[in-house]
């Protein structure tokens, strides 16, 4: 088979359809991370329109521009928008397209969860701009205080659009997290050791890792939120028991880290394009990921330095300032890290560099007055000031934008195959540094003098009239700025010419294939041998051509890629992914439908949409898995190896665990709010503990423990291939594990008092709840794992769903038990 | 999995003392710990102070098993691991000692 015949038979299997079906079905990894990103500029421009309005209306003293309705909305949406739709999709985006590539894969582990993940982003975001369209934008601040976000003091449906909104957006969020880690550790070329493996992937397997923790205390809150807002449930109302310092805590869990989740795949592009640039290799590169592992975690220990000037007792205080400091250690390393590149290296002052340059001026600056910021003193001065308004953008614009637009000009080629517009880039930049500086820099000063973050108007006799205007005229430079980018942009991609493959003779596999790159992305994997492949092997693109490495052959329609061992990146097994669906979008619709019907307070009509993702669920994983046994399969350069289905340790394993640590995330913090409202808040001992069900919570327990043994006996059965043996054991765990379900509800509508009456009774049936949630879900995956060994997709060597039946009853048990200790706990100790 | 868990473990130990200590703090201020005076501070800065001890003598035996780990990436990283998490144990505990526990 020559070059040009797998091309076609390659790309047979890989393509999407022509046309409007093509769009709505594809699951390619470079449509969906394409999508992603253009998605996100968008959500970028109307962020900056927002942002134009809100410096219109500052300019001068008394403007009558916009009034405080819209103001609060204004500023509320700009927040929302540029944290939630741009940044985190906007990288989102880039790892989707680039990772399969720098890895020397063919795409991403669940191709079907990135396109669901992006149909999900699309109808969220798309729900909170007609919200801005039809005038009831939230309007609490991006981060939603209570008690002001509560339902008395914003009583439409403003405050349930964002927290509807965002979470919606957020489980795109969650799938794509857990889509990159396993993407990074287990598709990768054979032979790329973890030591090998490009920085941006180690960049982005931590922050994934971090989303996976980060983001479900903030599903939580919101959820928490919505529960108060929609049916009264007081978990925030100190009069009736509850606190509003709970939501800064969930909020903050989440928000903090937030700020290192968009810095660091930021930073990776940094990682990437500035030893290219240098004409070096990175300097540290052991350092700089023991630097990332060290900023990942302390990242975590720092949320309370937005609630300084809450009044929280000097202890808690110097613990957090303390972290807040040290975080600059492991931030600088990496600093030094590329300077000493630079020191090391030829440096060349393309466009790229030049935006890094920008970066380093910008993010030094922002970082500095992080460091100002976490000192207890100063930021009681400073607390909500325009000071924190620089601080924060120093931050996230020198840490985020500069470094992504580097990646723009970097990888634009790669997306593009074309060259870019002599000279109109470099006007660009200049423009956005000035501007964002005259805007930003100012502000620093505005804060000093006093001026307070969200007011919509000030007087002239403050005292801040002229910084203001200066700051409203940089905004406007650095409007244009971005304009001219986009305007570059668009010309490189449709009137600039072809430019050759690897123009910046970078090492990593990214540019070891065409460009634009077709896409299964590389006819064969290459063994990979060097952390930088192409530099050490220039003529690897032609070999992999050739179809000189592993999986060249194009057979039986499967879409194959090679899976690794973790850290040794031996070969372990091919996997076969799936193929262009509708399911994801039609799974995305119906989610959709649950969130819209939740919005329009009709609660039971939203049961609706949910039982149809759940039986959309069973439909989507009914159509994965095989009926009969396929045995080792060739992959080239003579080695042959198990498929997925047949392998332990597939990427669906990996993903079930991943999974595991967010929901576990979201318990720990439900269980820390349990025991903050205990602790902290107002109003307790509650007026009524639970005084029955005891019987049944004994059910519960004796039940839920059956289903992890029975489970176990249905593995062991089919270890030995006695399927018939294992079919009533695992009908037994699926009858046991409704039990539970039955005898948890039970429990509480014997024993608890009600949810309204107090936070005690709130946030235990939030806990019950959750405890049967989990024991449904359980249900649903042994009675999937029943249906399929009877159905003839389980054999000895096939048993991944009666693995998943496991890992979920087990978890299903560990939460009834905590949750039944919880709840009885303080019945005991009364 | 335990590959992710061997290179964090210092970290990790840092993550669990930073929550228990700030957990202990709340704790022990919402239930007078604070009032209840021993011969040199109270019943709360001893249970701190003895808990923030005794995660800097597990760090620290954390630093010296992962000396042992075979030279390489892992080796590099679960040593710096054990290192930062000793530090910033030391440092973000130090407050235990240096500041009231209850007083705002």
């Amino acid at each position: 088979m020559n070059v040009l015949q797998r091309h076609r038979a390659l790309s047979a299997i890989w393509d999407a359809p022509k046309g409007w079906r093509g769009t709505l079905v594809s699951v390619n990894h470079s449509d969906i991370g394409k999508r992603f990103i253009l998605a996100a500029f968008a959500f970028f421009a109307i962020g900056g329109v927002l942002a134009m309005l809100i410096r219109a209306q500052l300019a001068t003293p008394d403007s009558a521009f916009v009034g405080p309705a819209i103001y609060n909305q204004l500023f509320t949406m700009h927040g929302s928008i540029m944290m939630f739709l741009f940044a985190i999709p906007m990288f989102e985006g880039l790892a989707l397209y680039m990772l399969p590539k720098m890895l020397g894969s063919r795409d991403m582990a669940f191709p079907r969860l990135s396109a669901y993940g992006w149909w999900c982003y699309l109808f969220g975001g798309t729900m909170l701009i007609a919200a801005l369209a039809f005038g009831v934008a939230p309007d609490g601040g991006w981060f939603m205080y209570t008690p002001l976000s509560s339902k008395t003091y914003t009583p439409g449906i403003n405050a349930d659009v964002w927290l509807l909104g965002i979470t919606f957006v957020e489980i795109s969020a969650i799938s794509a997290a857990i889509e990159i880690a396993v993407s990074i550790l287990k598709l990768r070329a054979p032979g790329m050791r973890l030591d090998r493996m490009p920085l941006f992937a180690w960049y982005m397997l931590i922050t994934a890792l971090m989303m996976i923790v980060a983001f479900p205390p903030l599903i939580l809150g919101s959820i928490l939120l919505e529960l108060e807002r929609a049916f009264d449930w007081p978990f925030f109302d100190m009069t009736r028991g509850g606190s509003p310092l709970l939501w800064q805590h969930l909020f903050w869990l989440f928000g903090h880290p937030e700020v290192y989740i968009i810095f660091l795949p930021a930073a990776g592009v940094v990682s990437t394009v500035l030893p290219v640039m240098a004409r070096t290799r990175i300097l540290g590169y052991g350092w700089i990921v023991a630097a990332l592992l060290a900023l990942a975690f302390l990242s975590f220990g720092l949320w309370v330095h937005h609630m300084f000037a809450t009044g929280i007792p000097h202890m808690a205080l110097g613990f957090f300032s303390a972290a807040s400091a040290l975080v600059a250690i492991p931030t600088a390393v990496q600093i030094f890290a590329w300077i000493g590149t630079l020191w090391n290296g030829r440096p060349e002052l393309k466009l790229p560099m030049l935006y890094l340059l920008g970066f380093f001026l910008v993010f030094v600056l922002g970082g500095l007055t992080g460091v100002m910021l976490a000192m207890v003193p100063f930021d009681w001065q400073a607390h909500d000031s325009y000071f924190v308004v620089a601080h924060l953008h120093y931050v996230l614009v020198g840490g985020f934008i500069f470094p992504m637009l580097a990646g723009a000009y970097y990888w634009l080629p790669h997306f593009t195959g074309k060259a870019r517009v002599p000279r109109l880039g470099e006007a660009a930049f200049w423009l956005i540094l000035v501007g964002f500086n005259l805007t930003f820099f100012l502000m620093h000063l505005t804060g000093l003098l006093g001026m307070p973050r969200r007011i919509y108007t000030y007087t002239a006799e403050m005292g801040w009239t002229w910084l203001n205007l200066l700051s409203s005229v940089g905004s406007f430079i650095l409007t244009i700025g971005f304009a001219l980018f986009a305007v570059d942009v668009a010309l490189q991609i449709f009137l600039s010419r072809r430019i050759r493959r690897n123009p910046w003779k970078a090492g990593t596999l990214e540019w070891a294939m065409p460009v634009p790159p077709p896409s299964y992305n590389i006819a064969s994997q290459p063994h990979v041998d060097d952390a930088e492949p192409l530099a050490k092997h220039p003529d690897l693109a032609l070999h992999l051509a050739r179809g000189e490495g592993y999986l060249a052959e194009a057979r039986h329609g499967w879409r194959e890629t090679m899976a690794v061992e973790p850290v040794s990146g031996a070969v372990d097994h091919v996997v076969i992914l799936p193929g262009n669906s509708g399911l994801p979008i039609i799974t995305a619709i119906v989610t959709g439908g649950f969130f819209l019907a939740m919005l329009a307070g009709q609660y039971w009509l939203a049961m609706v949409p949910l039982v149809g993702v759940i039986a959309l669920g069973w439909r989507w994983a009914w159509g994965l898995g095989a009926r009969k046994d396929t045995g080792p399969v060739s992959i080239g350069q003579g080695q042959s190896a198990a498929i997925h289905i047949e392998a332990g340790g597939s990427p669906g394993a990996w993903g079930g665990s991943f999974l595991l640590i967010a929901d576990a995330t979201f318990f720990a913090s439900l269980l820390f709010g349990y025991a903050f409202l205990w602790v902290i808040a107002p109003n307790w001992p509650p007026p009524r503990l639970i005084d029955g069900g005891l019987l049944f919570a004994v059910i519960a327990v004796l039940a839920s423990v059956c289903v992890p043994l029975l489970t176990r006996a249905a593995l062991r059965q089919v270890a030995r291939v006695k399927l018939g043996k294992a079919v009533p054991m695992l009908l037994g765990a699926a009858i046991a594990q409704g039990l539970v379900l039955a005898a948890l509800v039970i429990a509480g509508l014997v024993g608890l008092p009600s949810p309204q009456g107090h936070a005690y009774g709130a946030a235990s049936w939030a806990l019950l709840a959750y405890g049967a949630a989990h024991a449904f879900l359980a249900t649903f995956c042994v009675a999937f794992a029943f249906a399929r060994v009877r159905a003839g997709y389980v054999s000895s060597t096939r048993s991944q769903e009666l693995r998943t039946a496991k890992l979920f009853g087990d978890y299903a048990c560990g939460v009834t038990l905590v949750t039944l200790l919880c709840l009885f706990a303080p019945l005991v100790l009364a | 999995m335990s590959f992710l868990l061997r290179i964090s473990a210092g970290l990790l130990l840092w993550a669990v003392s930073f929550s228990l200590l700030y957990a202990l703090q709340g704790m022990s201020c919402a239930l007078g710990w604070d009032m209840i005076l021993l011969p040199i501070g109270s019943v709360s800065r001893w249970l701190l102070g003895i808990v923030w001890l005794a995660f800097l003598a597990l760090s620290g035996w954390l630093i010296r098993c992962a000396m042992g780990t075979p030279r390489g990436l892992e080796r590099k990283l679960a040593l710096s691991s054990a290192i930062i998490g000793f530090a910033a144990i030391l440092i973000t505990g130090s407050p235990v000692l240096l500041t009231s526990t209850c007083a705002a």
